[in-house]
């Protein structure tokens, strides 16, 4: 059977395809790096427990009480790359949402299950002990198992040629096991939250120590030392990732491989000299540069989808239904005077909590 | 046609979104009452210096935050997960057509996330000021998301006129928009004191707790007011046709809508009890319950409203099972496995029905029915209907069910899908091998000396076919009662009709002179007929061996109570009469024989439901009878099964008239002919005469297979003279139209006549007086020229074949050419000759009496005049 013959028709856009691939790749920048500070933190907290019999430290303390924030904040944050990510490939990834139908609906329940779990550890931290391995494992584990189907998921929506094993299984069972990324790439992934997660805490400590609380440096370092070892662990893993990509899948003599290379090139620049500046204690230079980093294997991320979706579709080829400019106009303003109010409200809520803290 | 389709099986029919949805819909109301319940609740506890009330608010507003932002966040997300598994076609037009209401929707999400942590988290850093004020943007963020998620909702019910221009603003703001957002505000206020009850019937402190108590029931008390006005307005912004389906074509949506009544009902008088000081264990009870009638209620309004847009997922645009409504001609054309993108067999053979009906069913019907699951399971829906009856009825699903999207395939899909449903899934087969009849063994030819005998007796009955319903005790619409005729002839130089001083007595056979014993139409007759009837008499008063009422012309004994069933038991549709002329003396002049063609093989239970009630080839169950009733009932808005259950028998004719048996019906409904007919041939229409066969014992395979005269041997068909079914009912309809009776116009409305161009070209009639006449064909008595006829009719009652006589005005056809459908040579299953005895009897030869110039039966002398009809000194033509 021809695989070409199973896409479905995509339906018309009602701007440029470049708005969305704009707006998808700065959401889904945002996204990660609200979804690599959970989970980095959580996996980081789970085996401080695991490995220090439960004992309490501050740094664990501080995750349980940041972690439900970071839940709501990546979820939220994930809504909108999903959004776009549909408008331009939602004929490839309603496929494959179907084909792994099960394990996709799952990640509903594991979502209530990581936040409500992650609850229970923030409000009930003190008077637990073992609870506090169970419950931050119970919250690790449910978004790790969602990064899987996710992994799962964004692979094999640029797998037509696999989705023919529809016709034997139809129940939704089905996953992305077959492509020889798929491991390298989840684990590239959630390495990098660790990395993130990391340094989140040296950033948080720095900006504690900033506002005169001792004993931060301990934990600047401990933050730090996370980041570096897990982004050096994550340069062999995005190797073993690179290397198990198709052969011939990039070009780099073409305009998409070529960019592609670019950026993973800078992104591996930027990486090296994050790592250098956190094995030097230097959060914020590392966090500039990771930042960038991020911000280029984002780019990375989606000139291999391109890559891999051109024998089949380009978003060039969706058709555009006149008259959505007045609705785009409508979010812009929208997300710009949200995007002020919640600067207002943060500054605010800030300023009395400093106001507070000053006072005790 | 576009998408896979997940393979859900118990899960299918909505489960998972009415899971997923009802939850998530309750708590996103809630998220936007419980705003501004919250802020309000602070002002009081400001307003009157109470601190206990903030500290109310205080944990209130945590249980608000776990609520909503874990339960409410996460299920909302899965509802995008889940609808676009479900109908990935109907989520992508969704989605390219409102990407930046989702977006914007998506922004105040992010807001109402910031300000509700901080509203939580800041009772003790915030000025009163300003933590109000970030209650006030939670709120404000939360009701735009509704405002917007309103939009689209409801554009997927009243999509308005984007449908024309497909611009974001026309399908946002449509027919709906503005009554739909008042409406869930009012939810939204009602569900906040809810769950404001929830938390305040804790309250330790009596004072406080009645004191929060009374003031969370007025949250249910007066938005109450606003509801009602906006649930007014909601209903009448409906489109009038919609409107009609939703409260009058959908009993489905009966219990949803008396839920929403009953539930509004049972809100308000809760906000009123709780206003009353109650003990805190009782409060607390009856607000756990309140909260649980309040899912009830959403689950209510969510059904209503989703069970509205049916049979579109979009309405006007897109059906249920993600069809284009522009695409649905092209894709009955082409058919539904060549179109779809997601199907590997692309054409149904016999050897992959089951397959390809299984793919059928994932493509067109799980995105409403489950199989096996709690909701819509298709199974109990399909149970009463074998793989051919289901194929009917799936061609013509949408035409008495407006909520079911038209059948988008071929015929040929349409027998692989139903093929899948009631043999795959519920096990039942039709017939594949006719049924065996064991023919008599010896068909006696009464004796007949030419030279000796001075009398002929001719005898038939008016019908050649006929059917009986005996399922009294449910309903009756054709009662046991036979009309039996014969004529005296004496023979002679000028033969001589015999009807003065002589006497023709008849007799059953003995196997079937007890039909009370085999049906209970005695029993049940006081209550159909009002009277009476002596058992194993007829509703004349007949026995079955009696004397037959002499005429001017003949003998007739009417309405004789001849059921199929012999007292040994099985299945016979021919019993035999004996008829003896005598005269006065009591000397026997004559003697003959004639079957009494009798049947109870209506296929009802192809359809409906139950079992063969005889011998596994015959008459009509209680569960079939009773299933009919149940269609009717759910049809028509009859209570005919309740009424049949409590011991008073429907008679059909009570209301549909019906000229056969003399009775007016209410003269408001369709008469029984136009009626029966114009509902089937809905259904049946395509099957071509296996329609006609499906409900009359005349199919070849049957167990009665009463056509049996020359013409089923020349092989015609019933619609060669009553046209295909859709013809006949047309008819029978037009002239009930022209009567001003409205349901003919519903019946006829997707009705295509086969025989004519258009309906406007059918020519009224009325049933058992304008039938098709023998003489359209056989033009003057010759050769037919063609051997279709349809439109022409006779005239009346005594124009019909079996009230008519020869030239000589002496002599009734059917005496000499047998009952219709049976006329000679006619080929019995039961005893090939059964119907020829009178023929065999008079002239050794099963033809007409008096053909092959076989004057001699009657004439003593060589006749050469053609006096009883032209053409009829020949040979016969058939031989």
């Amino acid at each position: 059977m021809d695989a070409a013959t199973l896409i479905p028709t995509p339906d018309q856009i009602p701007v440029g395809w470049g708005w969305f691939q704009v707006l998808l790749t700065l959401t889904f920048y945002l996204h990660v790096l609200a979804m690599d500070t959970m989970l980095g933190l959580v996996i980081i907290a789970f085996i401080h427990h695991f490995s220090s019999e439960n004992k309490s430290l501050p740094v664990t303390r501080e995750i349980s009480k940041k972690l439900p924030y970071a839940i709501a904040l990546a979820v939220n944050l994930g809504i909108a790359p999903l959004l776009f990510v549909q408008v331009l490939y939602g004929h490839f990834i309603y496929v494959s949402s179907v084909l792994m139908g099960v394990f996709w609906l799952s990640i509903v329940l594991l979502l209530i299950v990581a936040y409500y779990s992650a609850y229970i550890y923030s409000y009930r931290y003190q008077s637990m002990r073992a609870g506090r391995m169970v419950t931050s494992g119970i919250t690790m584990f449910s978004l790790l198992s969602i990064a899987f189907f996710l992994s799962n998921n964004m692979t094999l929506m640029l797998h037509p040629e696999s989705w023919v094993r529809y016709f034997e299984h139809s129940d939704g069972f089905l996953l992305n096991l077959g492509d020889p990324t798929i491991i390298p790439r989840y684990l590239h992934f959630v390495t990098s939250a660790v990395a993130v997660g990391g340094l989140g805490i040296s950033l948080f400590y720095t900006y504690r120590s900033s506002r005169g609380h001792e004993g931060c440096t301990r934990w600047i370092r401990y933050g730090c030392n996370w980041f570096a070892g897990a982004t050096i662990v994550n340069f062999a893993l995005g190797f073993w990732f690179l290397g198990a990509l198709p052969e011939g899948l990039i070009k780099p003599v073409t305009l998409v491989g070529g960019l592609f290379s670019l950026f993973l090139i800078m992104a591996l620049i930027t990486a090296i000299l994050a790592v250098i500046a956190a094995m030097r204690y230097r959060p914020l230079p590392a966090a500039g540069l990771l930042l960038a980093t991020l911000f280029f294997m984002v780019l990375v991320r989606e000139f291999l989808r391109v890559s891999y979706l051109k024998p089949w579709f380009s978003p060039v080829e969706l058709t555009v239904q006149p008259g959505g400019w007045s609705p785009f106009l409508l979010f812009l303003l929208s997300f710009i005077a949200g995007l002020i109010l919640i600067g207002w409200m943060l500054k605010t809520t800030l300023a009395a909590a400093h106001k507070k803290e000053a006072r005790s | 046609m576009n998408y896979p389709v997940l393979n859900l099986d118990v899960f299918g029919g909505g489960l998972l979104i009415a899971l997923i949805a009802v939850f998530h819909v309750y708590i996103a109301h809630f998220a936007v009452g419980g705003g501004l319940f919250l802020v309000l609740t602070e002002h009081k506890g400001y307003r009157e210096q109470n601190p206990a009330i903030i500290e109310y608010v205080r944990r209130h507003a945590k249980f608000f935050l776990l609520v909503t932002m874990v339960a409410g966040s996460m299920t909302g997300v899965g509802i995008w997960f889940t609808i676009a598994l479900l109908n990935p076609g109907a989520t992508s037009v969704l989605i390219h057509n409102f990407v930046f209401g989702w977006a914007t929707e998506w922004v105040f999400f992010l807001l109402e996330i910031i300000s509700i942590f901080i509203y939580a988290y800041t009772f003790d850093s915030l000025d009163r000021r300003t933590h109000l004020l970030m209650g006030w943007i939670y709120f404000g963020a939360a009701w735009m998301s509704l405002f917007i998620i309103n939009g689209i909702i409801d554009f997927m019910l009243t999509p308005g006129n984007w449908i024309e221009n497909h611009s974001f603003w026309s399908g946002f703001f449509n027919p709906t928009f503005w009554p739909a957002l008042f409406f869930r505000t009012a939810l939204a206020l009602i569900f906040a004191g809810l769950f404001g009850l929830l938390t305040a019937t804790r309250i330790k402190n009596p004072e406080l707790r009645h004191h929060l108590v009374r003031y969370c029931a007025l949250y249910l008390l007066i938005p109450f007011v606003l509801l009602l006005g906006s649930t007014w307005w909601y209903k009448i912004a409906l489109p009038p046709e919609l409107r009609t389906m939703i409260f009058q074509l959908m009993p489905e949506m009966q219990p949803y809508i008396t839920g929403f009544i009953l539930f509004s009902a049972v809100l308000f008088l809760g906000g009123l009890l709780m206003a009353i000081r109650l003990p805190r264990c009782m409060s607390c009870s009856a607000a756990v319950i309140m909260v649980v009638i309040g899912l009830l209620y959403m689950g209510c309004f969510e059904f209503i409203r989703e069970g509205g847009r049916r049979p579109y997922i979009i309405r006007n645009y897109m059906y249920s099972n993600s069809i284009l409504k522009q695409d649905l001609q092209a894709v009955r054309q082409q058919g539904v496995l060549k179109t779809a993108k997601w199907s590997r067999e692309k054409r149904v053979t016999r050897d992959n029905r089951l397959t390809t009906g299984k793919t059928l069913y994932n493509l067109l019907c799980l995105s409403c029915h489950s199989i096996g699951g709690p909701l819509n399971d298709i199974k109990p829906m399909t149970k009463n209907f074998t793989p051919w009856g289901l194929e009917n009825m799936i061609g013509a699903i949408d035409r008495f069910h407006p909520y079911m999207p038209p059948f988008a395939g071929t015929r040929l899909e349409a027998k692989a899908l139903a093929y899948y449903i009631a043999f795959g899934l519920n096990g039942r087969q039709d017939p594949s091998e006719p049924v065996a009849i064991q023919p008599l063994a010896e068909v006696k030819i009464p004796a007949f000396n030419r030279e000796t005998d001075t009398y002929v007796l001719l005898a038939w009955t008016d019908m050649g076919m006929q059917a009986i319903t005996d399922a009294s005790r449910s309903w009756m619409m054709l009662p046991p009662g036979a009309n039996l005729h014969a004529q005296l002839i004496k023979r002679g130089e000028i033969p001589e009709v015999v009807t003065e001083n002589v006497q023709i007595s008849y007799k059953i056979d003995p196997a079937f002179a007890h039909p009370a014993a085999a049906i209970e139409f005695w029993q049940n007759a006081p209550l159909l007929y009002g009277k009476k009837i002596k058992p194993d008499t007829g509703l004349s008063g007949n026995p079955l061996t009696g004397t037959m009422k002499a005429g001017e012309l003949d003998f007739s004994a009417d309405l004789l109570p001849v059921v199929p069933y012999p007292a040994g038991g099985g299945y016979m549709p021919y019993p035999d009469m004996t008829l003896t002329a005598t005269d006065t003396t009591g000397k026997v002049l004559a003697t003959t024989k004639t079957v009494i063609p009798v049947a109870t093989e209506m296929g009802c239970s192809t359809c409906h439901g139950g079992q063969w009630r005889v011998d596994g080839r015959a008459g009509l169950s209680r569960t079939t009878a009773d299933n009919i009733l149940a269609v009717h009932d759910r049809l028509s808005g009859t209570d005919l099964k309740q009424q049949a259950a409590s011991g008073r028998p429907v008679l059909c004719q009570q209301c549909h008239g019906d000229s056969r048996f003399g009775l007016q019906g209410n003269g408001r409904q369709l008469n029984m002919s136009a009626s029966i007919h114009g509902f089937h041939a809905n259904f049946l229409d395509p099957q071509g005469a296996d329609a006609c066969t499906a409900c009359h014992p005349a199919a070849d395979n049957g167990a009665s297979r009463s056509f049996r005269g020359i013409h089923h041997t020349l092989e015609l068909k019933c619609t060669n003279c009553h046209g295909s079914l859709a013809d006949h009912a047309l008819s029978l309809l037009k002239a009930e139209q022209a009567a001003g009776k409205k349901r003919a116009s519903v019946l006829m409305e997707n009705l295509k006549p086969e025989m004519v161009a258009d309906v406007a070209e059918i020519i009224p009639r009325q049933p058992w007086v304008n039938e098709p006449d023998c003489l359209n064909c056989h033009v003057d008595f010759q050769t037919p020229e063609d051997d279709i006829t349809f439109n022409k009719y006779t005239k009346n009652e005594a124009a019909l074949f079996r009230n008519r006589t020869d030239a000589s005005g002496q002599l009734r056809c059917s005496g000499c050419h047998n009952a219709t459908h049976a006329l000679y040579p006619a080929v019995n299953p039961y005893g090939r000759n059964l119907d020829n005895r009178q023929p065999l009897q008079y002239q050794n030869a099963p033809f007409p009496i008096g053909s092959n110039k076989g004057c001699a039966v009657c004439h003593t002398v060589p006749m050469d005049e053609e006096m009883h009809h032209p053409n009829m000194l020949h040979t016969f033509r058939n031989q």
